[in-house]
C-alpha cells in the first residue's frame, strides 16, 4: 500500500504537467507583469526605462481612480452580500418548504440567468435601459411612476446601483443554489428536535437554519468579496467604468490603461496591486468569518 | 404542510420566477419584432408578423455555425484536461505522500483568488511572443490553467470523503497507481467530475474578455462574438440584434437542461464538505 503511494514516477506524472501550465499562465505572469511594473512601458515589446516605483507612488498616492475602483469594488461586494445574500438564503429556505415537483422546476427556472454569456446579459440589459425603447422605463410609465424615468445606467448618481441590481440578477441563481444545497445538508432531526422546543415559523430558521449554515455562509461572503473585487466584464460591455468613474473597476481600469491609453508600465502596476488587493481580501474575510463558523 | 400555505408559496413563486424571467421573455418576443416595433408604447408585444428574417440574419451574419464550432472544440478540449488534471493533482494532494505537497496545494489553490484579470496583460505579451495569440491553444491554455484550481479544490474535498479501503482491496488484488486512479477511483469521484465539467463548461462557453484579448483572426473567434461583431454591423436593426441573442444562448440552455439534476447534485456535495 505505502509502495503505491510512494510512486515517485506518478507524483511526478500527476503533479507536473498541472503545475507546468499553472506556473506558465499565473506564476510567469505575474513576474514578468512585475518587470514591466517597474518601467515605462507603453506597449509589450516597445523600448523602455526603468523608473523604479515611480508608477506605484503614482498610484497609490496621486490616482484617485484607483481609489475609486477600489470603492466601487467594496460597496458592489457589500451590496451583494447585504442584499443578494439574504434573498438567496429566504428563498432557499422558501424553496426547501415548497418540496416535491415543484421545488425541482423552481429551482431550474432560477438558475436560467447564470448560463446565460455575459455578453447576452450585457447587451440586453443595455436594451431593457434603455432611454428610448427599454422596456424599464416603459413599465414605470404603465405603472404611473413616469416621472422616475431615467437613463440608468447613463447617469453616475444610479449606475453603481443599477450594475449591482444587473450583477444580483444574473448571479442569484448561483446563491440560492449553494444556500440551497446548504440546507439539504441539514439533518432533519435538527428540525424536530427544535419544533419540539416550540420554535416555529420565522423564529424557527433565524435560530435553527442560518446557524447551521454559517459554514456555508462563510463561503459564500469570501466569494462575495472575491467577486465583487473582480468584476469586469459586465462594466467593461456596459459603461466601460463611465460615466464619470462611477463605475469604475480595478480590471477595467488597467485594460483601459493597457489597450487604449497605451501606459502598458502603468497598467501593470495596477495589476500587480489587483492581486495583493485579492489575495489580502481571501485572507482577510477567511480570518473575520473563521471564528464564529460551526461544524455540523 | 397546510395545503392554503402551499398554494400562497406557490403563487408566490410563479410570480417571482416570471419577475426574474421577464428581461429574456422580453429579449426573446423583441427578436420577433421589426425595428420600428421597438418604439410602441407596449412592454410586451404579440408578434403578429415575426420577423423570421432577423434570426436568417442572426444566423448568416453572425456567423452562428462557424463560431459555435470553435466554442464547442475549444470547450471540449479545456474540460477533457481539466477533468484529467484535476483528477490527478487532486489524488496527489490527498493520498500520494511526498514532500512538498502542501507548498504546492496552497500554491494552485492561490488560482481561485488570483483574478485572472490580472494575469491578462502579460499572458497577451508572453503569447504573443509564443505565436501562440490567434491559435485554438491560446485559449485552451489559459481556460484550463483556470479551471484546474478549482477543480483539484472541488476533487481534494471530495476524494477525503472515499474510504481508503477502496484501493487496500485493489492494492491486493494487484492493481497499480494508474489503474487504481483511472479505473477505480475516478468513477467514485463521477459527481465531482460531473461538477467540474459543468462550471468549466459555463466558464469556457461564455467566456469573453480572453479571447477578445488574445484572438483578432475571425476564422477562430468563439459564439459570444456573434453578439459583439452584429452590434456593429445591426446597429439600428434591435430586432436581428435580439435574435443573434437568443440564437447564442440557446446551446447552454439545452445543456443546462439536460444536466440541471447533475449540477445540483455536484454543488450539494461540494457545498457540504467545501
Amino acid at each position: 500500500m505505502q509502495k503505491v503511494f510512494n510512486n515517485k514516477t506518478a507524483i511526478f506524472l500527476f503533479v507536473f504537467p498541472g503545475i507546468l501550465l499553472f506556473a506558465l499562465t499565473f506564476l510567469v505572469p505575474i513576474f514578468l507583469s512585475g518587470y514591466y511594473s517597474l518601467r515605462d512601458t507603453l506597449a509589450p515589446g516597445t523600448p523602455s526605462t526603468f523608473t523604479g516605483f515611480a508608477n506605484y507612488t503614482q498610484l497609490l498616492f496621486h490616482d484617485s481612480r484607483f481609489w475609486l475602483a477600489l470603492r466601487n469594488a467594496i460597496l458592489l461586494g457589500l451590496g451583494f452580500i447585504f442584499i443578494q445574500h439574504p434573498i438567496a438564503i429566504f428563498f432557499a429556505i422558501m424553496l426547501d418548504r415548497l418540496g416535491g415537483k415543484a421545488e425541482k422546476w423552481f429551482r431550474t427556472i432560477f438558475f436560467i440567468p447564470c448560463v446565460i454569456s455575459v455578453v447576452v446579459i450585457s447587451k440586453m440589459w443595455l436594451s431593457l435601459l434603455d432611454p428610448t425603447f427599454g422596456a424599464f422605463n416603459k413599465l414605470l410609465d404603465t405603472l404611473g411612476l413616469g416621472m422616475l424615468k431615467h437613463a440608468w445606467l447613463g447617469d453616475s448618481s444610479t449606475a453603481l446601483v443599477t450594475m449591482l441590481f444587473i450583477l444580483i440578477w444574473a448571479g442569484f441563481g448561483w446563491g440560492l443554489l449553494f444556500y440551497y444545497a446548504g440546507l439539504k445538508g441539514i439533518p432533519d432531526e435538527m428540525y424536530e428536535a427544535a419544533s419540539l422546543d416550540g420554535a416555529s415559523g420565522f423564529k424557527l430558521h433565524l435560530r435553527i437554519t442560518v446557524p447551521l449554515l454559517s459554514p456555508v455562509i462563510t463561503v459564500q461572503i469570501t466569494l462575495a468579496m472575491i467577486t465583487a473585487l473582480k468584476q469586469m466584464e459586465t462594466v467593461f460591455l456596459t459603461t466601460n467604468g463611465g460615466p464619470g468613474d462611477s463605475t469604475q473597476f480595478l480590471a477595467v481600469y488597467l485594460y483601459n490603461k493597457a489597450f487604449s491609453a497605451s501606459q502598458y508600465g502603468y497598467a501593470n502596476a495596477i495589476s500587480i496591486l489587483f492581486i495583493i488587493v485579492c489575495l489580502l481580501a481571501t485572507y482577510l474575510s477567511s480570518k473575520l468569518t473563521r471564528s464564529d463558523a460551526t461544524e455540523f | 404542510m397546510k395545503k392554503s400555505t402551499k398554494i400562497i408559496l406557490w403563487v408566490f413563486f410563479l410570480i417571482v420566477a416570471l419577475v426574474q424571467l421577464f428581461p429574456l421573455i422580453w429579449l426573446v418576443d423583441f427578436s420577433f419584432l421589426s425595428s420600428n416595433e421597438f418604439y410602441s408604447s407596449s412592454i410586451l408585444k404579440w408578434p403578429s408578423d415575426p420577423q423570421w428574417q432577423n434570426y436568417i440574419n442572426a444566423w448568416v451574419d453572425g456567423k452562428f455555425l462557424r463560431y459555435f464550432l470553435n466554442s464547442a472544440f475549444v470547450t471540449t478540449v479545456t474540460i477533457l484536461l481539466t477533468v484529467v488534471l484535476s483528477l490527478t493533482l487532486g489524488y496527489a494532494f490527498t493520498r500520494m505522500q511526498w514532500r512538498f505537497r502542501s507548498i504546492f496545494f496552497t500554491i494552485i489553490l492561490l488560482g481561485i483568488m488570483i483574478p485572472i484579470h490580472a494575469t491578462l496583460l502579460p499572458n497577451f505579451a508572453i503569447f504573443k511572443a509564443l505565436g501562440l495569440t490567434n491559435s485554438y491553444l491560446g485559449l485552451i491554455l489559459p481556460y484550463t490553467a483556470v479551471s484546474v484550481p478549482m477543480g483539484t479544490f472541488i476533487l481534494t474535498g471530495f476524494l477525503k470523503s472515499i474510504p481508503k479501503a477502496m484501493e487496500e482491496s485493489a492494492v491486493v488484488d494487484g492493481a497499480g497507481i494508474y489503474r487504481i486512479v483511472f479505473q477505480i477511483i475516478a468513477p467514485l469521484t463521477a459527481p465531482a467530475l460531473v461538477t467540474v465539467v459543468v462550471t468549466t463548461f459555463l466558464n469556457c462557453w461564455n467566456e469573453f474578455i480572453m479571447a477578445s484579448t488574445f484572438l483578432s483572426k475571425d476564422a477562430l473567434k468563439t459564439l459570444p462574438f456573434s453578439v459583439m461583431n452584429f452590434a456593429g454591423q445591426y446597429s439600428s436593426d434591435y430586432g436581428s440584434q435580439f435574435a443573434v441573442m437568443v440564437l447564442t444562448s440557446i446551446p447552454a440552455i439545452i445543456i443546462y437542461a439536460i444536466f440541471n439534476e447533475q449540477i445540483t447534485k455536484g454543488v450539494t456535495a461540494g457545498a457540504v464538505k467545501g
